[in-house]
């Protein structure tokens, strides 16, 4: 669903409008013109900004800094092409520039060479009774469950995830926004998604849900 | 359209669930999906995860920072 919406063109301007007010551009048609475009992202970018710096503290410095910057290129923005993924990619590039660097992740930029096994994982599916119950499971979850699963996951794994996922950017837009080829983007939204698997049906289980006999909980263990 | 196989199926699922795929690829996965209870499965855990994901992940901006950031675009402005 969020799909629709990422390839449309912004229609604020017909091309007579436009090419007017490009021509005519003052510093003061320049801002309106990025106020009315830009600022309907502010949510969306919040939230990205919410998953990569982990506090809404940060994240509204974040979001502030991204309008900044994009307000200085915004001249340079060609009109008709995408702003949603633009946008992304200012936040994504001042996230790694900035935040990244105070937030030391463990393995960061090996990441992708990392095998399988050493991240953990992949070993609380086969406890699910079935897929379906392996679902429905996951989808019983509570939102505080899987922010906090996605947030354990390596870093460049849950951009990708998030991107494709929760904002339907295409393999190719994320692959512009992370600035990485595709095959890595593919690469990572695999394994996040594995690993965000194995994490939420683990929780579950947890929780007993999943098992076999629904109301067949576990002896005592999760009281929430 | 044909029925392309569990092995297709689950090697290519997670692209179709980005909609990556086109035309005769995509159709091929939908077909296998209607008759292989076992690929529906796998592919219903996969958009279970998806909305999950989209559920937890629901965020609207605090009221001061839209102000905020105008704010801010208005001090450049008139800084130039």
């Amino acid at each position: 669903m969020a799909l629709s919406t990422v390839l449309e063109r912004p229609n604020v301007f017909d091309a007579d409008e436009l090419e007017s007010s490009v021509m005519t551009t003052d510093a003061t048609d320049l801002r309106d013109l990025f106020e009315e475009q830009a600022l309907p992202f502010i949510d969306q970018l919040y939230a990205a900004a919410m998953r990569m710096t982990r506090n809404p503290s940060d994240a509204q410095d974040l979001v502030q800094e991204t309008f900044v910057k994009a307000f200085a290129a915004f001249k340079q923005f060609e009109q008709g092409t995408n702003l949603k993924a633009w946008l992304y990619r200012i936040l994504t590039n001042t996230f790694i520039n900035t935040y990244r660097k105070k937030q030391r992740e463990p393995y960061q930029g090996t990441i992708d060479d990392l095998e399988d096994w050493q991240l953990g994982g992949a070993e609380s599916t086969t406890a699910m009774a079935s897929r379906s119950a392996e679902a429905e499971a996951i989808d019983h979850l509570p939102d505080s469950a899987v922010k906090d699963a996605l947030q354990s996951i390596p870093e460049d794994f849950r951009l990708a995830v998030y991107f494709a996922d929760v904002e339907g950017f295409s393999y190719q837009e994320i692959a512009e926004i992370m600035k990485t080829p595709i095959g890595t983007v593919m690469s990572r939204l695999h394994r996040g998604r594995r690993l965000l698997r194995d994490l939420l049906s683990g929780y579950a289980l947890e929780r007993g849900l999943g098992t076999a006999a629904t109301g067949h909980t576990q002896t005592g263990s999760t009281s929430a | 359209m044909t029925d392309c196989g569990c092995e297709k199926a689950k090697a290519e699922l997670e692209e179709y669930l980005h909609n990556e795929l086109r035309g005769e690829d995509a159709s091929d996965i939908q077909e296998h999906l209607a008759h292989c209870g076992d690929c529906s499965d796998e592919h219903l855990v996969g958009r279970t995860l998806t909305e999950a994901v989209q559920r937890a992940c629901r965020e609207t901006a605090p009221e001061d920072l839209r102000d905020q950031v105008l704010l801010k675009l208005r001090t450049i402005q008139s800084a130039h």
